[in-house]
C-alpha cells in the first residue's frame, strides 16, 4: 500500500475510532428523582451511586418501579384513577381501569465534563487535531420519564439532548413498556414479563446507566474486515458490521425474575442494527431478526436464612446490600445483510444480497461485599461469517471469520457512602482491528482509574484517568509507523432533579 | 358547748382545710409559643427545667416511637431522664434507628441496628439532652428524642399550643427546644388552677 494512502487509512480509523468513542461516551442517565418525589425518599433509598442501583433499587425496579411491599402505603403522590377499581367488575363493558402518576413524571439530568489529552505526536496532530484541554464535551441534558401505569404496566423513556454528538439532535435512549404477564398464565408475580419499544439489551452491566463516563470497550466494539477500499482494489472482504452490544435495539423482550428475584433470564428479538456504509447504498434496517438471551443466578451468601430473603440485608448498623455472587452467560445472534439492491445500484451488481451471520457470546461474574466492595468482570467473543469477493472474476467465497474477544474487570469502592474510588481494565482482542492499524498489539488494552464524590445525594463530581493502548501513526521524516497513547483524563459534574 | 360554738368551730376547721388544701394543689402551665424567622410553632419541646433538690424516678411505662411509611412517628418526643423509649418498626422496608450525638456529645452516639417489620428495640435515655433519630437507608427520615430533667413537659402542637398537667406549686424555669431555634428560658409561678406562659422562640 501507498505510504500516502497508509496514512490517510490510519488518519481514518483514527478518526472514526475517535468519533465513536466520544458518541459512546455522552452519558445515558437512568437516575430517576420522579420516584424521589412520588416517595419523598432521598436517592439514597434506590442508589448506592447513581444511576448505580442497591439492592433496594434493583427490587424495586424489577417490581416495575414499585416498592417491593405495600407500595401503596408509601405513595406520597397519589396516582390518577383512570377508572374506579370496581370498573374491572364491569368489564367488558367498560374500558379496564388503570391508573397514571399523579404528577407527570419527569426528570432531569445534565452531566458536563472536562477533559485533558495528553500531547498528540505532530504528525498526528497535522492530519487529526485533538485539543489538549476540552471543555464540557460532551455537554448533555437528559430527559427521563419512567413510573407505572397501575399495578403490571411500567414504562420508560429518556431522550438526551447534548451539544455535540448522537444527542445533538435529541436521541431517543430507552422508550419501552413493560408488561407483567405472568398472572394470566399462571405463574407468580414478575416471572414473566413483556417488553416493548426500543431498549437497551438485558446486558449484565448497563452500558446506559453506567457510573463511569467511559463505555466498556467489549460492548462498543463492530466487526470490519477492512474499513476503507483503495483505488483500484478488485478483491474486497465484505464484512462490515456496525452492530455493538451497547446501543439500544428496538424489539420485544420475553423476561422475568424467579427464585426470589436472585434468577433472571430474558429473551429479545429486535431490529438489530445492519450497514450503514460499505457495500451498497446505506441500509440501516433488514429482513431478519436478531435476538438475544441472557440468564443470570445471585447467589446470597448471607448466613441468616431471614436476612437473606429479605429485601435487604439487616446489619449491626442498619440495612444493607447483601454479599452475594452473581454468575451470568449471554448470546446474541443476527444475520448482517450487504449488498442490498436499493433503489437498483448495490455495489456488486452480479451478487445478490450477502448474508453473514454472527454471534456474540459472553459470560460475568459479579461479586459484592455488604456496602462495601464491588468486583466484577465480563469475558465475550464475537463471530462474523465473512467472505471475498472478486470484482473482476465476479466470484465470491467464503473467507476467514473476521472474530474478536475482550472484556472488562473492575472494582468499585465504598470509602464511605459519598466517596467511590473505582479501578477498571477493557481489553479487546481483535486480529482484524490489529491488521486495520487500529493499535500497535493484537490486544488493545486501556486502564480507567476514577473516583466519585456524592456532593449530595443528586449531585456528583467524577474523575477518570484513560490509560490507553498504543495507536499508530507515520512518521513523515522516516516513513515509519510509530505508536502514541491518547491518553486522557476526564472530569466533570452531574447532577439531576 | 352551745350549739353556735360548735357551728363557728366547724366552719372553722372546713375552712382551714380548704385553705390548706388549695394552698398545696397542683396546678397546670397553659400557653402559647410563637416563633420569629421558624417555619412553625408546631413540634416544639416545653419543659419545666431542673428543680433544685429535686429528683425525679423515670417511669416504668416505655414511651413508644414508630416508623411508619418512612417517617418517624411523633416527630418530637419528649421524655424524663431515665425513661427507656420502645423504637418500632410498622413498615415493611427495613428500617433502623441511630443517634450521632445526645445533646451535642458524639460519644453518646448510638446505632441500634435493624428489626423487622412488627418488631421493636428499646434504649433507656439516661443522659440529658437531645437525640437526633436518623435512619441510614432512608436519609430524609428524621425525629427528636429530647431528655429533661422533670416530668413536667409538653410539645407544641399546630398552631403552638401547649399544656402541662399538674405542675405542684412553686415558682420554675420554662425551657424551651426546636429544632430550628434558639432555646428560650422563662419564669413561670404555679399556684392552684391555671398559670399561663406565653413564650417566643427565636431562629
Amino acid at each position: 500500500m501507498h505510504n500516502g494512502t497508509k496514512v490517510g487509512v490510519i488518519s481514518t480509523i483514527l478518526t472514526a475510532g475517535c468519533l465513536l468513542w466520544i458518541l459512546a461516551l455522552v452519558p445515558r442517565a437512568s437516575a430517576i428523582p420522579a420516584f424521589s418525589r412520588k416517595y419523598q425518599t432521598s436517592c439514597a433509598t434506590c442508589h448506592n451511586d447513581y444511576p448505580e442501583l442497591n439492592d433496594f433499587g434493583e427490587a424495586f425496579k424489577k417490581n416495575g418501579f414499585k416498592f417491593p411491599m405495600d407500595d401503596e402505603s408509601f405513595v406520597k403522590e397519589p396516582p390518577v384513577l383512570l377508572g374506579a377499581k370496581a370498573q374491572k367488575e364491569a368489564f367488558p363493558n367498560a374500558i379496564y381501569p388503570g391508573e397514571i402518576p399523579g404528577n407527570i413524571p419527569i426528570s432531569f439530568r445534565y452531566s458536563g465534563n472536562f477533559i485533558y489529552n495528553s500531547k498528540r505526536p505532530d504528525a498526528v496532530a497535522a492530519t487529526s487535531f485533538t485539543p489538549r484541554t476540552d471543555l464540557f464535551v460532551p455537554n448533555t441534558l437528559t430527559i427521563i420519564g419512567a413510573g407505572s401505569f397501575g399495578q403490571n404496566i411500567s414504562f420508560w423513556i429518556d431522550n438526551d439532548i447534548s451539544a455535540a454528538g448522537s444527542g445533538a439532535n435529541g436521541g431517543l435512549g430507552d422508550g419501552y413498556a413493560k408488561f407483567d404477564v405472568s398472572h394470566y398464565v399462571g405463574l407468580p408475580s414478575r416471572v414473566l414479563n413483556v417488553r416493548f419499544g426500543q431498549f437497551e439489551l438485558d446486558l449484565p452491566f448497563s452500558q446506559a446507566r453506567t457510573i463511569y463516563p467511559s463505555p466498556y470497550d467489549i460492548f462498543s466494539e463492530t466487526a470490519v474486515a477492512q474499513p476503507t477500499t483503495t483505488p483500484g482494489q478488485t478483491v474486497f472482504e465484505t464484512t462490515n458490521n456496525p452492530f455493538f452490544l451497547g446501543t439500544p435495539q428496538r424489539g420485544i423482550e420475553l423476561g422475568g425474575y424467579a427464585n426470589n428475584r436472585n434468577f433472571t433470564w430474558s429473551v429479545a428479538f429486535d431490529d438489530g442494527t445492519n450497514s450503514a456504509y460499505g457495500l451498497g447504498p446505506a441500509l440501516s434496517a433488514r429482513n431478519t431478526k436478531d435476538v438475544y438471551v441472557r440468564v443470570s443466578q445471585r447467589f446470597n451468601l448471607e448466613r441468616d436464612p431471614q436476612s437473606r430473603n429479605a429485601v435487604q440485608a439487616a446489619g449491626p448498623t442498619g440495612p444493607r446490600d447483601h454479599t452475594s455472587i452473581r454468575f451470568g452467560g449471554f448470546y446474541y445472534h443476527g444475520t448482517n445483510e450487504l449488498n442490498h439492491p436499493v433503489n437498483g445500484s448495490p455495489q456488486f451488481t452480479f451478487l445478490g444480497t450477502i448474508q453473514e451471520p454472527f454471534y456474540r457470546a459472553g459470560g460475568d461474574l459479579r461479586f459484592k461485599y455488604r456496602n462495601k466492595i464491588e468486583l466484577f468482570g465480563v469475558g465475550m467473543v464475537g463471530h462474523d461469517d465473512n467472505h471475498t469477493v472478486d470484482a473482476v472474476a465476479q466470484t465470491i467465497s467464503g473467507a476467514r471469520a473476521v472474530t474478536f474477544t475482550g472484556g472488562f474487570a473492575g472494582s468499585n469502592f465504598w470509602i464511605y457512602p459519598w466517596l467511590i474510588p473505582y479501578m477498571r481494565y477493557d481489553f479487546v482482542n481483535s486480529p482484524t482491528d490489529f491488521a486495520n492499524g487500529v493499535s500497535q498489539y493484537r490486544t488493545r488494552n486501556r486502564f480507567s482509574p476514577g473516583f466519585q464524590v456524592l456532593v449530595r445525594a443528586n449531585i456528583k463530581v467524577i474523575g477518570e484517568y484513560q490509560y490507553h493502548w498504543g495507536q499508530p501513526f507515520i512518521d513523515p521524516t522516516t516513513n515509519n509507523t510509530l505508536f502514541f497513547r491518547p491518553n486522557s483524563f476526564v472530569s466533570g459534574i452531574d447532577y439531576v432533579f | 358547748m352551745s350549739t353556735w360554738k360548735m357551728a363557728v368551730k366547724t366552719v372553722g376547721v372546713i375552712s382551714f382545710a380548704l385553705i390548706f388544701a388549695s394552698t398545696g394543689r397542683a396546678g397546670d402551665v397553659k400557653g402559647k409559643v410563637s416563633v420569629q424567622g421558624i417555619k412553625s410553632p408546631e413540634n416544639i419541646a416545653v419543659y419545666v427545667d431542673a428543680i433544685p433538690g429535686k429528683k425525679f424516678d423515670p417511669p416504668a411505662d416505655h414511651v413508644a416511637v414508630d416508623q411508619r411509611k418512612m417517617n418517624f412517628v411523633p416527630r418530637v418526643t419528649v421524655v424524663l431522664q431515665g425513661t427507656t423509649v420502645d423504637f418500632v418498626n410498622s413498615d415493611s422496608v427495613a428500617h433502623n434507628v441511630y443517634w450521632p450525638s445526645v445533646g451535642g456529645n458524639k460519644k453518646l452516639a448510638h446505632n441500634l441496628g435493624t428489626w423487622p417489620k412488627g418488631d421493636k428495640k428499646s434504649f433507656q435515655f439516661t443522659d440529658l439532652g437531645t437525640a437526633a433519630l436518623l435512619c441510614n437507608v432512608h436519609p430524609e427520615m428524621s425525629a427528636f428524642v429530647v431528655v429533661v430533667p422533670t416530668p413536667y413537659f409538653a410539645v407544641t402542637d399546630a398552631d403552638g399550643s401547649f399544656e402541662m398537667k399538674d405542675v405542684p406549686p412553686g415558682t420554675y424555669t420554662l425551657k424551651t427546644w426546636s429544632e430550628d431555634g434558639k432555646v428560650t428560658t422563662q419564669s413561670v409561678t404555679v399556684a392552684s388552677g391555671t398559670a399561663n406562659a406565653d413564650l417566643t422562640v427565636k431562629k
